[in-house]
């Protein structure tokens, strides 16, 4: 058995050549791109923010309703929205000085040559500590997770990116196709840096009153602290099968669920659903965890 | 015109609810203190209520602010229950404390001159902030029944009730369209798509430049950051939460938001 316990230093740690304050990251679209969580002053405690999927073009995203809660938790739809690189490069990143931690800039593309072009762009900024490649989004058509399911891809992808970067990065891999675990060894063998594990579950609901479904994109990633234990093992799997750091991304709800992501082998836990919900709260994780390890 | 800004204000504060009244079958009235989020409201202006701190719901539910008691560092809400949310918020008893976000979003912009005011169902929670603000000579107000009419001060008070129970038998729309709405320098709209859609179909342009919508969206987070609430503009999609929800009438692209919303 790998687990671990985990202690006050796992609370500090250092990895992707940096010391971080906290294992804490706002996971990528949860965030934004941090402009209004700084202007909230809303950042302590946090280890780190990823920021919104950033693509070489602006994309509207997908058509409302975009958003459905459900029982026990949230499906979203968003399709990518964001204003494309240059925008990110020239509007949003200067504005981004005062940012009190690292912060990664979520990539994705449509194609495997634009994982290359937006990182080769996002390069003419120093503010970024790193990247995180996302191979995983369920809510695009072209792209997105077929990238991730498939291991070939994924190291192609890392391939790219490797080569045009001397940053860190995290390659953000998808639980709902494929095997998640040679997806991660071939990020490893592409270069990355470490693994994001993993992006949304794919889901859907539908009104059955009406045989309606509640996204017009009928389906979208489902997120709920119901699937931490998906999460968990799914961090332990790959924890153990890569060398590289696997950053845990999904369930948490409360301090203690971070600490079972660490305890299954994760060195740094995103935290997503929750942030929407109370910035407040996610500010307060670091603070609950040292009091729960003393 | 005095525009609100869309800045995310102090953002989450505990509020003590002290007042609950039903004021309708299914429908009711809540005060809350908060001082930070009473002195810094504008009419049109929401919160975000987390109904329960366990696990679920996931996210926080919005309301519009419908009144502001500065004095008492007070303001009040006025929902409708219509799923899990809005029922457990509606099981609260005073003296409970919720976290609240807000203020948040943008209001309207509130201008000299005459207004006429247009809402169906909860879309008239927010016209008592408003008519202390602005100088309101119309009310066109619509319900299913006389019990979940919404009271609004202004010069003149048309009512249309789905039953007959008061007022026109009928529709808001029916009255909106023997009203001369050209008179009046300012019209605010706020209710369900389809007759705001119905409305906003019949008002001349000029009267539609003159309009304010106060949009509805799903939301997730309602500060901005998740995307998910967006309305269909004419320049494209814009955000409910931090962009509205009270927009111009003619920034909408209403017919590509009835067709996914309607
Ligand atoms: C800016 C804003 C201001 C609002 N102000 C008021 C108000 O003053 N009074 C009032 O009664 N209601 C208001 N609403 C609507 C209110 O937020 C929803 O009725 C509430 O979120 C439903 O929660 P629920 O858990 O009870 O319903 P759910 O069980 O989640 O859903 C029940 C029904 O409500 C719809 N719904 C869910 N969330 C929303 C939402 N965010 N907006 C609109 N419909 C939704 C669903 O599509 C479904 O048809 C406002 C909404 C917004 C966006
Ligand atoms: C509204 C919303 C938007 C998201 N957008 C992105 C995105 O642009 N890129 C990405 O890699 N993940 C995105 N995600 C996934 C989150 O980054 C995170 O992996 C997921 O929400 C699981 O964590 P949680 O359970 O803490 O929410 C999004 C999630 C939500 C809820
Ligand atoms: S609700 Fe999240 S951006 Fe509007």
């Amino acid at each position: 058995m790998r687990l671990r316990e985990p202690t006050a230093a796992d609370l500090r740690p250092e990895l992707l050549g940096t010391a971080f304050r906290s294992p804490i990251l706002l996971a990528s679209g949860t965030a934004g791109f941090g402009l209004e969580l700084l202007r909230m002053d809303h950042l302590d405690g946090v280890g780190g923010l990823v920021s919104k999927a950033t693509t070489l073009k602006p994309r509207e995203g997908n058509p409302p309703p975009r958003i459905a809660e459900t029982r026990f938790g949230l499906l979203n739809a968003i399709g990518l929205a964001n204003p494309g690189v240059d925008s990110v490069l020239s509007d949003i990143l200067p504005r981004l000085s005062g940012l009190p931690c690292p912060l990664l800039v979520n990539v994705a593309g449509s194609t495997e040559q634009e994982y290359g072009l937006v990182v080769e762009r996002l390069e003419e900024s120093d503010l970024p500590l790193g990247y995180e490649i996302n191979v995983s989004c369920p809510n695009v058509a072209e792209g997105g997770m077929l990238f991730g399911a498939d291991p070939a891809a994924v190291e192609r992808i890392s391939r790219r990116v490797a080569d045009r970067t001397r940053k860190p990065f995290s390659v953000k891999l998808t639980p709902n196709e494929g095997s998640i675990v040679e997806s991660a060894a071939a990020a490893e063998e592409g270069g990355a840096d470490a693994v994001t594990v993993c992006n949304t579950f794919l889901g859907m609901s539908i009104d059955w009153r009406e045989a309606k479904p509640q996204l017009s994109n009928l389906t979208g990633g489902y997120t709920s602290p119901t699937l931490l234990p998906l999460v968990v093992a799914r961090v332990y799997s790959v924890s153990g099968s890569v060398q590289i750091p696997v950053i845990a991304s999904g369930g948490v709800g409360r301090a203690e669920d971070v600490l079972e992501l660490l305890s299954a082998g994760a060195r740094l836990v995103e935290v997503g659903t929750l942030l929407l919900r109370s910035p407040d709260d996610v500010c307060r994780l670091t603070k609950e965890m040292e009091g729960l390890l003393e | 015109m005095e525009s609100n800004s869309g800045d995310p204000g102090p953002l989450e504060t505990m509020a003590t609810l002290n007042t609950v009244e039903e004021v309708a079958r299914g429908v009711f009235r809540h005060r809350y203190v908060a001082p930070a989020i009473a002195d810094g409201a504008e009419p049109g202006q929401f919160v975000q209520i987390e109904v329960s701190h366990l696990a679920f719901p996931v996210t926080r539910r919005p309301f519009t602010v419908s009144r502001v008691m500065e004095e008492e560092g007070a303001f009040e809400i006025v929902f409708e229950v219509v799923g899990r949310g809005t029922a457990i918020l509606a099981s609260s008893i005073p003296g409970r404390s919720l976290s609240v976000m807000g203020p948040l979003g943008r209001g309207y912009r509130t201008a000299e001159g005459s207004w006429a005011l247009i809402g169906g169902g909860m879309g008239a929670a927010g016209f008592p902030f408003l008519s202390e603000r602005v100088d309101v000579r119309l009310a066109i107000l619509g319900a299913r029944s006389t019990e979940q009419l919404l009271p609004c001060e202004a010069g003149e008070l048309l009512i249309a009730t789905e039953d007959g129970s008061r007022g026109r038998c009928g529709l808001v729309t029916d009255l909106v369209f023997e009203a001369c709405l050209d008179r009046y320098d300012h019209l605010a709209l706020c209710g369900p798509l389809p007759m705001m859609h119905a409305v906003v179909e019949f008002l001349t342009e000029d009267v539609l430049e003159r309009t304010q919508v106060s949009a509805e969206s799903r939301m997730a987070c309602g500060w901005g950051v998740c995307e998910g609430c967006v309305i269909p503009c004419v320049d494209g999609y814009r955000k409910c939460c931090t962009d509205g929800p009270v927009f111009p009438a003619s920034d909408i692209d209403w017919a590509g938001w009835m067709e996914l919303c309607g």
